[in-house]
């Protein structure tokens, strides 16, 4: 590995986490929505997260033949919708309230995506001190001509 | 080390520097994948390998220079240091937490904190290496 390369596996958290945060606020954003292009309400959006490895021979080679030491960080693989049942809302007087007046609101539990929001958001903290130590490693070493 | 060796203390501290890069990246990539469920942490080991890289080079079978006076300096233990591998191995111990990942990100926070004043540590020390070249060669006081 290079000598700035963790910065970008570091960075590769940066860009996950932040389509979580992305996720989560477009769920609160829609927690009322009744009509979708799909029909039906809004559902709760969920991101998957995986493992990222570097599978590449040469980078495995590198790593002195340890297919562990490659990994590259981690990678979003989809974003999955919750299929847990609606909220249901009795209001006979909303425009989408079925025959027997409940309205099918999102399954999005804004108390629960401000939750995920904190999780991703220190997560996000994480990796941004990580890149600043990778950044300081490399500045020290650097340093050493200069002395 | 390369091929010119000035004596055995830069070629540690680039070993130990060589691991602390690589001990680096594992802290980085765990914590990157702190939302990972089932995610198994990697430990990356160097402290054993430079104990070893250590005590194989006090042997001096490489090379070694002549002497014919006690008083003058021999090679013995000057010479390139052996090759140094880091291991890094897949922690498999026990789910601490829900979603069967056994990253804790307080502890890798800590490890992230201490291996990068290691690292600057040593690379300070391996400044302070080359300076003390430089004066011996420039003949500074």
């Amino acid at each position: 590995m290079g000598m700035y390369d963790s910065i970008e596996v570091s960075a590769s958290g940066l860009s996950a986490e932040r389509l979580a945060m992305d996720t989560i606020a477009n769920n609160i954003a829609n927690a009322n929505t009744t009509r979708t292009a799909e029909g039906g309400p809004f559902k709760r959006q969920l991101v998957v997260f995986a493992q990222k490895q570097d599978a590449s021979s040469a980078s495995v080679a590198a790593a002195g033949g340890d297919p562990s030491a490659s990994q590259a960080g981690v990678q979003v693989v989809g974003i999955v919708n919750d299929n847990s049942p609606d909220r249901l809302v009795y209001d006979p007087t909303h425009p989408d309230a079925d025959a027997n007046g409940y309205v099918h609101m999102p399954n999005v539990d804004v108390v629960k995506e401000m939750v995920d929001m904190m999780a991703a958001s220190r997560a996000y903290e994480a990796n941004v001190t990580a890149i600043e130590e990778s950044r300081n490693m490399g500045n020290a070493t650097l340093g050493i001509l200069k002395a | 080390m390369g091929d010119i060796s000035f004596g055995q203390t830069i070629g540690m501290l680039k070993n130990a520097m060589d691991g602390a890069s690589a001990a680096h990246s594992a802290i980085a990539n765990n914590i990157a994948n702190v939302n990972t469920p089932n995610f198994r942490r990697t430990d990356v080991s160097f402290k054993e390998a430079l104990a070893q890289s250590e005590a194989s080079m006090g042997d001096p079978t490489t090379f070694s220079l002549e002497t014919n006076d006690p008083r003058q300096f021999s090679l013995d233990g000057a010479h390139a240091a052996q090759p140094f591998s880091v291991t890094s191995t897949v922690d498999d111990t026990e789910q601490m937490r829900v979603d069967g990942s056994n990253v804790d990100v307080d502890q890798e926070m800590a490890k992230l904190s201490i291996n990068s004043s290691y690292a600057q540590t040593m690379s300070q020390l391996l400044g302070n290496g080359y300076t003390r070249i430089r004066r011996a060669i420039e003949e500074q006081a």
